[in-house]
């Protein structure tokens, strides 16, 4: 298994799509906080500071997350059917299952990756510009400990889905854009379906979809820290041991 | 006792309704190089694809090194290495990274055997260049040295020579000769070039419609191409009056162009010869010859030859 992690990061480190999407995002992140500061430059409105900024935008970081993952599942993972290479990795001596949770864990470290460029890039830029400022009243450091697992945590969840998508699908432009698809519509279709059905409502409440908007929430109940953790926890489980179940039985082309 | 690196019992595999692969029962001694021939749909890349794990069969079984049962097959898999349809690289990395992403994938310790493998396929000069701007040629080249890191006992190589201009093709077959005769690498080789493979090949396989046909030695292939004197006279029909006569025997066959094979009697050309000459006959040409594996392999499939 130690092989298998070792080769999957090697084969990111020379991905060429993931350091495009890494660079691109940097460079998207750069630029986002300049446009506020210039424009509240010129209208002579306050500057956002770097806790003000981090707060006011975070919940944007869904859509990067969700991209990014479907992009990386169509480049990291599916290219390699396209490409012959899932043949020779398949035919390694490996059991598909090991093959699958290597994949996985490396496919959510990237995708983890970039859902930070966002938060992190942001937040480092405006605090240069303007100064971190202060976060509200009981938060702080562990605010900001708090939002970096969580956000790795959902990531992770999310690349869970991505990858089982990749094991039914087998093609980067399938699997990119049936994932984006899923991911943005999946929300809106909970929502509706769940407004007539109750089952589906609870069902989406605690879902990763749902439970994503509350990574940057300032105050969390107790209560609340249960279904936060253990439903990514859970989306993990699930779509591994699908993604197993079906990559096992494949027949690769 | 024969010791055998793979053996098929029965091994049967249906898509959709179409039988790929019909009852399969294919052996491969240790040390062989063995030509796998079959036209396109034939089955070859289906049996090639169970062996190598890509597939499952829906009927039978397999062994490799003796081992069988699916935990068995998936270690005995460590053993071999592969080429399947076309060389699988990463294209965006160099001959170098191709290499040391699958080493470390097989756990192979030490870089060294890196750029000896390049080496040995002749790739140690191509530096940064990356594997999607490399020939068909160099794309083999760099298959084969992937299938042959960790230095298996087994390789199974599905059209190793395409894109491969002459001199790669000869080089090609003299480097698996070496393998084989100085490593012990036992080879399965599909080609659809049989020439090629008739210069190499100790046994052969030859697949049908899903069926595997016959099975048989190199010696075995050369006692049953079938010989026979090729003549080219001046007067085809006087020739064969003449064969008939002086020789007695009808067993020969005069083509559209005018040329005769005959089939018996091959053991006195002088004597033939001297009898067409006498008859007056102006002999063309007049050499002994043999059906190769091509013409064997059409033959035996009772088709045209469309490998």
């Amino acid at each position: 298994m130690y092989n298998l992690i070792r080769v999957e990061l090697f084969k990111l480190r020379k991905n060429r799509s993931f350091w495009t999407l890494l660079i691109a995002l940097t460079v998207l992140s750069l630029a986002y906080p300049l446009l506020y500061y210039f424009d509240h430059r010129s209208s002579g409105k306050p500057q956002f500071t770097g806790a003000e900024f981090l707060l006011t935008f975070l919940s944007s970081n869904a859509y990067v997350i969700k991209f990014g993952v479907a992009v990386l599942a169509g480049f990291f993972i599916s290219n390699e059917y396209a490409t012959g290479v899932m043949k020779t990795i398949a035919s390694s001596g490996n059991t598909r299952g090991r093959l699958y949770m290597a994949k996985l864990t490396v496919f959510a470290i990237g995708a983890a990756a970039i859902s930070l460029v966002f938060p992190i890039v942001s937040t480092v830029e405006v605090t240069l510009l303007s100064g971190f400022g202060q976060l509200p009243e009981g938060s702080g450091a562990i605010f900001l400990l708090r939002v970096l697992v969580l956000t790795i945590l959902y990531t992770a969840a999310y690349a869970a889905i991505g990858a089982l998508f990749t094991a039914i699908l087998t093609d980067s432009g399938k699997t990119i854009g049936f994932s984006m698809i899923f991911f943005l519509v999946i929300d809106v279709a909970l929502a509706g379906i769940g407004s007539k059905l109750k089952f589906v409502e609870t069902l989406y409440k605690y879902s990763i979809f749902k439970l994503t908007g509350d990574i940057g929430r300032l105050n969390i109940e107790s209560g609340d820290w249960p279904a936060l953790l253990i439903a990514p926890i859970l989306t993990i489980a699930v779509s591994a041991i699908l993604g197993i179940l079906v990559f096992r039985r494949k027949d690769i082309k | 006792m024969q010791e055998y690196v793979l053996k098929t019992n029965n091994l049967s595999k249906k898509f959709k309704g179409h039988q790929a692969l019909d009852k399969v029962n294919l052996s491969i001694r240790k040390g062989a190089i063995y030509g796998f021939i079959g036209q396109n749909g034939a089955g070859k890349s289906t049996l090639i694809r169970l062996v190598t794990g890509l597939a499952f069969p829906t009927e039978g079984s397999l062994e490799l090194f003796g081992a069988s049962g699916e935990q068995a097959l998936i270690q005995a898999r460590k053993r071999m290495g592969s080429i399947i349809e076309s060389p699988a690289l990463f294209p965006h990395m160099t001959a170098h990274e191709n290499l040391e992403a699958n080493r470390i994938l097989r756990g192979i310790p030490g870089k060294d055997c890196v750029p000896r493998m390049l080496k040995q396929v002749g790739l140690e000069g191509t530096g940064n260049k990356k594997a999607k701007n490399f020939s068909l040629g160099m794309k083999q080249r760099l298959g084969l040295a992937i299938a042959l890191l960790g230095d298996p006992e087994f390789i199974i190589l599905d059209e190793p020579t395409n894109g491969l201009d002459p001199m790669g093709v000869i080089e090609m077959r003299e480097l698996l000769k070496t393998l084989n005769r100085e490593l012990g690498i036992t080879i399965m080789i599909s080609s659809h070039i049989l020439s090629e493979l008739h210069l190499m090949a100790s046994h052969y396989g030859i697949i049908h419609r899903g069926k595997l046909l016959e099975q048989l030695t190199a010696d075995e292939l050369n006692e049953r191409c079938q010989q026979y004197i090729y003549i080219q006279v001046n007067d085809p029909g006087k020739a064969a009056a003449v064969i008939q006569n002086e020789m007695g025997t009808a067993d020969f066959e005069v083509m559209q162009d005018g040329a005769i094979k005959l089939y018996s009697q091959m053991e006195k050309p002088s004597h033939l010869s001297s009898a067409l000459f006498s008859a007056g006959l102006e002999i063309e040409k007049f050499m002994p010859m043999g059906e190769d594996l091509e013409s064997y392999f059409t033959k035996r499939i009772g088709g045209t030859p469309h490998v």
